[in-house]
């Protein structure tokens, strides 16, 4: 599935409105600045088009609430902001270290034959690269099986062109008027 | 009939496949011959029976699709000339009587009769081809699992050649439950059946993400696939990020309306082929009945979609205009706000 027109169309009034709240500040600001408030505002924007049903979406809100929780309550005024920035994050990470340590003393326990050991390399790269996808896609960590995490990353992707998309015709048509 | 289509097709292929997963359990089984045979990367039966003459191949198949399904391994390859026809002959002897004494415990057999064997009407037909595929697949997972080797490769060869079994896979998984058949042979505990189900539906996620990130669909394996797919998301969100660099670092100019910009951008991206002039000459037209909408509406709910991706054909607009300039007051950093300006002048 693509991005669609509409979902650019939201994308940008959802993105407008976020940067409006920086409207008297902006002129005067530096540059890191500026692009802190495009940035911030543009991943809000992403993250209110799913309203919240989607784990990634409710992650990054959260993340953002962090930054800047003036804008986000401003964006998401009347979206249920308040569940969604004052919520708990589902799930504890697990300790990884003892999973390790008590994984280790299993394998040690285990006879191993030279299938297994194959199927099981296999299957430790296969795990460290799931991980490595929990840790780009925002709140991945969170996501307890990898059924999600696929769902999950595939809507990810969909909003992260529809975002690219969207801020590269503007970039391209303010730095075609600086040109003229 | 074409090898790579049998092989790749479901539809016509039911019966041929099983007969190519018996010659893969064979070969499997202890095939040394065969491996020396086949080259190293191409550990799959598909392609040790593509290694063989095609005629020999093809009369495989004809003769599988004819000869009663209860005993196909032995008449089948009876009617071959293999290389190393007597060791391999011994073996499917031995395997097929393994195979028809231990019904309960040799998943690739069961795989054939249940499939074959008339079985109670599913309500779901869609579910069928999905489950003999699958049982297919997962009765070449068990061989690999249970004679180890190069069996990733199976694996991935048999999922990326099943793409209707995707589809009603899908399909399957919107009803509010799946009606999951169990094999003979098979353990019928909820938990293997569950965790079928389960790799089913990561299976088809995955292809959908294959054919979304662009270069995925040639790769086999789920390792590098989940790689690319990692890399992808970390291109898209460095992009994001010199995206916003830039746009900071565009000087901001006052008295800008982000809606007349980005209008105009993309009805010219989607009308395609845009004259210049004709944009500068819209863009007064934009401003008009952007900034009406703006003004007359709250920001929550989106106003009517009166912009712009329709095209330029707006309303007259006349001495209204420039005092909706002086009223604009959305001062929004991007640089192409001077051109706003220009282009009223021009026209004016």
């Amino acid at each position: 599935m693509q991005p669609t027109s509409t979902m650019n169309e939201e994308f940008l009034k959802k993105w407008q409105m976020g940067l409006q709240m920086f409207r008297p500040s902006i002129d005067n600001a530096s540059v890191s600045e500026r692009k802190r408030a495009i940035k911030l505002s543009a991943d809000v924007a992403m993250a209110s088009l799913r309203k919240g049903t989607t784990c990634w979406s409710r992650a990054l809100i959260q993340k953002t609430a962090t930054e800047d929780n003036f804008l986000v309550r401003q964006m998401l005024s009347g979206i249920k902001e308040e569940t969604l920035i004052n919520k708990k994050l589902p799930k504890v990470m697990c300790h990884r270290k003892i999973v390790r340590r008590s994984k280790k003393i299993l394998m040690r326990r285990k006879s191993r034959s030279a299938m297994e050991e194959v199927a099981a390399k296999a299957k430790k790269l296969v795990k460290r690269k799931t991980q490595g996808l929990r840790n780009v896609v925002p709140g991945g960590e969170f996501m307890s099986n990898n059924v999600l995490l696929i769902q999950e990353t595939l809507d990810y992707i969909v909003s992260l062109q529809t975002q690219v998309n969207v801020m590269r015709s503007i970039v391209d048509a303010a730095e075609a008027g600086i040109e003229r | 009939m074409d090898l790579s289509g049998g092989f790749g097709a479901r539809s016509g292929g039911g019966v041929p496949f099983r007969e190519v997963t018996a010659l893969e359990s064979l070969h499997l089984g202890g095939g040394d011959e065969f491996r020396r045979m086949v080259p190293p990367e191409n550990a799959g039966g598909f392609t040790a029976l593509l290694e063989l003459p095609p005629t020999q191949a093809v009369e495989l198949l004809h003769s599988s699709s004819s000869s009663s399904p209860s005993q196909p391994t032995l008449h089948s390859l009876g009617t071959l000339a293999f290389p190393s026809n007597s060791v391999l002959m011994e073996r499917a002897a031995r395997f097929s009587v393994i195979a028809t004494e231990q019904h309960n415990q040799n998943g690739n057999v069961s795989g054939e009769t249940t499939t074959t064997s008339s079985v109670p009407s599913n309500e779901r037909i869609k579910t069928e081809p999905a489950e003999t595929e699958t049982c297919d697949q997962a009765a070449v997972e068990e061989q690999n699992n249970r004679c180890g080797g190069k069996r990733k490769d199976f694996d991935k060869k048999v999922k990326s050649s099943t793409k209707k079994k995707n589809k009603s896979s899908e399909e399957s998984e919107k009803l509010p439950y799946v009606h999951v058949r169990a094999r003979r042979g098979q353990a019928t505990d909820s938990h293997s059946l569950a965790e079928r189900a389960r790799r089913e539906k990561i299976n088809a996620r995955m292809k959908l993400l294959q054919e979304l990130v662009p270069g995925c669909d040639k790769i086999q394996g789920t390792a590098l696939v989940l790689d690319e797919i990692i890399n992808h998301v970390q291109s898209l969100q460095r992009q994001v990020e010199m995206l916003s660099m830039r746009l900071a670092s565009v000087n901001p100019r006052i008295d800008f309306n982000l809606d007349t910009i980005l209008a105009s951008e993309n009805g010219s991206l989607m009308d395609g082929n845009f004259n210049g002039t004709a944009m500068q000459l819209a863009w007064p037209h934009q401003v008009m009945e952007t900034e009406q909408s703006y003004h007359h509406r709250q920001l929550q709910q989106p106003p009517p979609q009166q912009w712009p991706f329709d095209g330029l054909n707006q309303p007259v607009w006349g001495r209204e205009e420039d005092q909706d300039l002086g009223n604009d007051h959305n001062s929004l950093m991007v640089g192409a706000a001077n051109l706003h300006p220009n282009q009223v002048k021009m026209e004016l």
